[in-house]
């Protein structure tokens, strides 16, 4: 500790810059992990809580998926002798020009067995007049909050689009804060159940059942009955198992903002370690002082591994604060995009970290912080203090390290090699993944003097003078600035690899779409494609098909449904029809006889992300949970589709119909004899049913605009990280000129005083700078070929289930080159003005 | 009238009434009558006094323990035509639809759901079925005398068949008439209503409460239901007691 006041405190006060840099990297790795799980986690919460909210004293939920089931279960469940309270419920996301309301449709009869709908003053009269309420089907129940925003109160309208047609809602009730009114930021509303029914177009079901149980009955008891009474094709579950289904779509969010933290204070890391390996160079004389007065070794690497705890202590401090504040921005966008993508309302009301990550982030900060320092500290341990105290001269990295490093390499390489054609253990692919980074990094030193070598010549034949003498001090000086290259070359490689996943996702999206979205309108109930609150009676597609200028109308029925307890899209639409207009690319299976075989009912076509994340094969027999039972069917090919990103089933309608129940429609898909007859069909649409029933028509080019959005959306986060990764090698360039220059203030002097002229330094610094950005430049492109193909194995087995084409991102490599040498060249700038203006006589004196 | 006779009379009718079963009996059989008809007028008396009328017609074919009945709201014009239609039953509880116009469906109302309000009134559904005599036990607490008329205090406990909200009621049965002048029933919570039956007139021979009050003790508001128009034995066809006819109606 008195080491630490007297010794490190006093070279960090001297330093301030370069620790603050060296802090960024700590704190740009803490922020990004702090603020995406912080995000991820509010999310959650958020939807938790709206779960808890709505539930109110619900002890158990009976659900059937999506899709909802039959009223007749009500009673089913309301006669078991078990149950002291059933009470129906639908639950939709809509949007009344004010923002997303959850509509709860609740059976106002018994539902306040369950729900609390008044529980700030205790007043049962929420309502004005119960029976108006129920009697009028336009009667709607606001929460305070959504009234005060919107200066609602006690008889005014609200307009909404309904399958009934516009209708202009009275808000006959108001509910007091707290409770359920506190549900989903406040912006819920209730109304009568059956009149939901109506406006939504959901016809005579229910999405769920709300259960309390009789005193003296077990839960468990209850629901094991239930589950027997129902059978198989209902869920009976607790209403906090609802939140595990969302959980399992939030878990790629949870999983990419891993990997992108993880990256960063790995790169955060090596920039650590250079600081404190530069550090020990510079304070060696120092070091052989405190030997030569008696410190021990062991005493010398405590002190560097002290300082060391302190910079990760400080900097993940720093990191949680700054990600405490990203927190709020990420919550907002991956709520949004969670609802946009599947359809999954929640709304995040306050971002707050758990206790338990703060934690795991300082001791993650501050361990990443101490991993890099234990090199520099042994180095600093074995400092001979004779040689120490002799003027200007550094050790350099031996030649037997620098072999044991290449050595290394070549033998995790090789391990990696191996690790790779076991892949199918997948933590064989992952040890593999390691090993082949761990590889590259060991190999960075000696890539990095082999570039640079390489490069001598060239900076020579650019400029003589300055180009020989930055060549020449980086390849002296490895140990200043391999840290530097490898933390480039590994947020380089990272960008490199997440910029081909993006681009290879792009054309294999486009690719699909032209297959795929063939129609040359789609009849929707929503603007927004994901949101299946409202559905279509099928008669409405019959009347469309009579408008001439048409060719076929296909209605398509999307619902989630749970296999293997993920939410995955069963698409339902008559199948016979959609093999007359497209054949999905096969990737397994007769593309001719498996949608024969479909259509006819004989079994289902499943998409290959489906198959790939779930592991099915062709011919394996898929358990579909219909309400009336499990239905399984064998799957009869498996095809290219990126409907959802959890993956797709394709049934046919009619067996939909039979088993489900429910003939509603999500989508029209509809096929003109001539694509110009486009504006008229549409028109005519509009003018038959715009009136009578909420419907949007789109284009063909509408709709591939949209799902690009969407896709644009997914990959918002991967840009995020593309910008973290430039962010941390810019911080690198950065970090090692400012050290760099310091650390050579009196080389720099000797320059100048033995003639050297200003610009000629100032040269020399570009040169160095520019010679790093392009070294990590181009180590960073060789390893961004390898993290790219281990970036795509993990998208198309535990992430997405895409197998996407090995595509490398040149356009990105093209435009990484002038942004890192020009960041290079930026980041020199200071640096540079440092070295040539400071004092000659205080430089020939440093050290 | 001979003497004997009155001695005969006073002597079967004091021993008539220390039986409460016997009690209740009586008031079913005296207020039995093939069908009946009336308007009511309903005012609901909120906690913080806030007032609203609704006016229904109410018909009822059959008598206790086996009747359908027919409430049917005719003002304000926000809920006219809104229904209720009630199957009581000898041997459980009654069977009820709600009949809704606007979005013309029938709702069935569950046994779970007998115990909330009746429409923001303060009866609840339970409230509106027939009080089968058969259905319950009965205990003679005492005499008490309500509104200057002596009457029999009993208790009534459902028997197990019937599902109620109640754990038992406290009943005032006038003596000289077999009518009900109060209830007050009793949940876990202790009294849950209380209702108060006056103007109790002689209608076709049946004496009959042409108001009743009820107090909501949790919520302290007030229901007055008033009766006008009011005829027995009036001749009401069967299938005007179904959905379709409800359904037809709207």
């Amino acid at each position: 500790m008195t080491l630490l006041r007297l010794i490190s405190f006093q070279y960090v006060r001297k330093h301030k810059l370069r620790w603050l840099l060296t802090l960024a990297g700590i704190v740009l790795g803490v922020a990004v992990f702090v603020g995406m799980h912080t995000a991820n986690q509010s999310v959650l919460r958020a939807f938790h809580q709206t779960i808890d909210r709505i539930a109110g004293t619900t002890q158990l939920q009976v659900s059937a998926g999506e899709a909802g089931f039959p009223e007749e279960a009500l009673e089913t469940v309301q006669n078991s002798p078990d149950i002291r309270v059933a009470v129906p419920v639908i639950e939709a996301s809509v949007n009344p020009g004010r923002g997303n309301l959850l509509l709860l449709g609740v059976d106002m009869t018994g539902d306040r067995s369950l729900r609390d709908y008044d529980l700030e003053n205790n007043n049962d009269d929420a309502i004005d007049d119960p029976l108006v309420f129920l009697a009028q089907p336009d009667s709607l129940l606001v929460t305070r909050i959504f009234a005060n925003a919107y200066g609602l109160k006690i008889g005014d309208k609200l307009p909404m689009a309904t399958m009934a047609g516009p209708r202009d809602f009275v808000v006959r009730g108001i509910m007091q804060s707290g409770g359920l009114a506190s549900a989903f930021g406040g912006n819920l509303a209730v109304m009568d159940i059956y009149a939901a029914q109506k406006l939504l177009g959901r016809g005579r079901r229910f999405d769920r059942i709300d259960i309390a149980v009789r005193e003296g009955v077990r839960v468990e008891d209850a629901q094991a009955n239930l589950q027997k009474l129902l059978g198989t094709g209902y869920l009976v579950e607790s209403p906090g198992a609802r939140g595990q289904q969302f959980e399992s779509t939030a878990q790629i969010y949870s999983l990419v903002s891993s990997i992108t933290s993880m990256f960063a204070l790995f790169v955060g890391m090596f920039l650590i370690y250079n600081t404190f390996e530069i550090a020990v160079s510079q304070r060696r004389s120092e070091i052989g002082i405190l030997r030569a007065l008696g410190a021990t070794r062991s005493q010398i690497r405590t002190l560097f591994l002290g300082e060391s705890v302190v910079a990760g202590l400080v900097g993940s401090v720093l990191g949680i604060a700054f990600g405490l504040l990203l927190a709020r921005g990420i919550a907002a966008y991956v709520g949004t995009m969670l609802s946009e993508v599947y359809g999954v309302a929640q709304n995040v009301e306050d971002v707050a970290a758990e206790p338990w990550l703060l934690a795991a982030a300082l001791f993650v900060g501050t361990l990443t912080s101490v991993l890099a320092a234990l090199i520099p500290a042994r180095d600093a341990s074995r400092v001979d203090p004779v040689k120490a105290l002799q003027k200007g001269k550094l050790q350099l990295i031996g030649q037997g390290e620098n072999m044991r490093r290449r050595i290394g390499a070549i033998v995790l390489f090789a391990l990696a090699l191996g690790c790779m054609s076991m892949s199918y253990i997948r933590p064989l692919f992952y040890l593999g993944y390691l090993l082949a980074i761990m590889a590259a990094v060991l190999f960075a030193p000696t890539a990095c003097n082999w570039v640079t070598r390489t490069l001598r010549p060239l900076m020579k034949w650019l400029r003589p003078v300055e180009g020989a003498l930055a060549a020449d001090s980086l390849i002296e000086s490895p140990r200043r600035t391999s840290g530097t290259v490898t933390a480039l070359m590994l947020s380089l490689a990272l960008v490199i690899a997440l910029g081909g996943v993006a681009r290879s996702s792009y054309k294999s999206i486009q690719d699909w779409l032209v297959i795929a979205l063939s129609p040359d309108l789609f009849v929707t109930t929503n603007e927004s494609l994901t949101s299946r609150s409202f559905v279509f009676p099928p008669e409405i597609g019959d009347g469309i098909a009579t408008i001439p200028g048409i060719d076929l109308v296909q209605m398509v029925r999307t619902v989630r449904i749970n296999v293997r307890n993920t939410p995955v899209m069963l698409v339902c639409t008559d199948i016979a029809s959609v093999a007359r207009k497209i054949h999905l690319p096969p990737r397994e299976g007769d593309p001719d006889t498996m949608y024969q075989e479909a259509a006819k009912g004989k079994g289902v076509i499943v998409s290959d992300n489906f198959a790939l994340l779930r592991k099915y094969k062709l011919g394996d027999i898929i358990e579909l949970p219909a309400p009336d039972g499990p239905l399984r069917m064998p799957i009869l090919g498996i095809v290219i589709d990126y409907s959802d990103q959890q993956g797709s089933i394709l049934l046919d309608r009619e067996l939909y119909i039979k088993h489900w129940k429910d003939t509603t429609v999500n989508v029209f898909r509809v096929y003109l004899q001539n694509p110009t007859f486009e504006p008229s069909v549409r028109a005519k649409i509009q003018e038959m049913y715009g009136g009578r029933t909420r419907l949007f028509v789109f284009t063909n080019q509408d709709l591939r605009a949209y799902i690009l959005k969407l896709t644009d959306q997914w990959f918002g986060l991967t840009y995020v990280q593309i910008a973290v990764a430039v962010l941390v090698a810019i911080l690198g360039i950065v970090n090692t000129l400012t050290v760099s220059i310091s650390d050579r203030k009196r080389e720099l002097g000797v320059l100048q005083a033995v003639g050297g002229l200003r610009n000629q330094i100032r040269g020399t610094i570009w040169m160095e700078a520019l010679a790093i950005g392009f070294t990590g430049l181009v180590l960073g492109l060789v390893v961004g070929a390898i993290q790219l193909y281990y970036t795509l194995e993990i998208s198309r087995t535990d992430v997405a289930g895409l197998r996407l084409d090995y595509q490398y991102p040149i356009n990105i490599a093209a435009v990484l080159l002038p942004v890192i040498l020009g960041a290079a060249w930026i980041s020199a700038l200071g640096p540079a003005e440092s070295a040539v203006r400071g004092s000659l006589v205080e430089a020939l004196e440093y050290e | 009238m001979n003497s004997k006779w009155l001695i005969a009379l006073l002597t079967s009718a004091y021993a008539l009434a220390q039986d409460p079963r016997q009690i209740m009996e009586e008031v079913q059989k005296r207020a039995q009558s093939k069908s009946q008809q009336y308007e009511g007028t309903l005012e609901v008396v909120d906690a913080k006094s806030k007032v609203s009328t609704k006016r229904w017609e109410y018909s009822r074919l059959g008598a206790f323990g086996n009747s359908k009945s027919v409430l049917r709201f005719t003002a304000p014009a926000e809920v006219k035509g809104v229904a209720l239609l009630v199957h009581n039953h000898p041997d459980r509880s009654s069977d009820q639809w709600m009949w809704r116009p606007a979005i013309e469906r029938d709702q069935r109302i569950a046994l779970q759901d007998r115990s909330t309000r009746f429409f923001g009134t303060d009866f609840s559904y339970e409230d509106l079925e027939e009080r089968d005599v058969n259905q319950f036990d009965f205990k003679l607490l005492g005499e008490e005398t309500i509104d200057g008329k002596p009457c029999w205090k009993l208790e009534s406990r459902p028997r197990e068949k019937k599902v109620s909200q109640y754990t038992y009621s406290h009943l005032w049965i006038r003596k000289d008439n077999y009518v009900y002048t109060q209830i007050e029933a009793f949940n876990k919570a202790g009294l849950a209503r209380r209702i108060k039956y006056t103007d109790i007139q002689n209608i076709q021979n049946i004496w009959t409460a042409r108001t009743i009050e009820v107090f909501d003790a949790t919520k302290k508001s007030r229901t007055t239901l008033k009766f006008e128009k009011l005829q027995y034995n009036v001749p009401l066809d069967d299938s005007g007691f179904t959905l379709q006819a409800l359904r037809r109606s709207s």
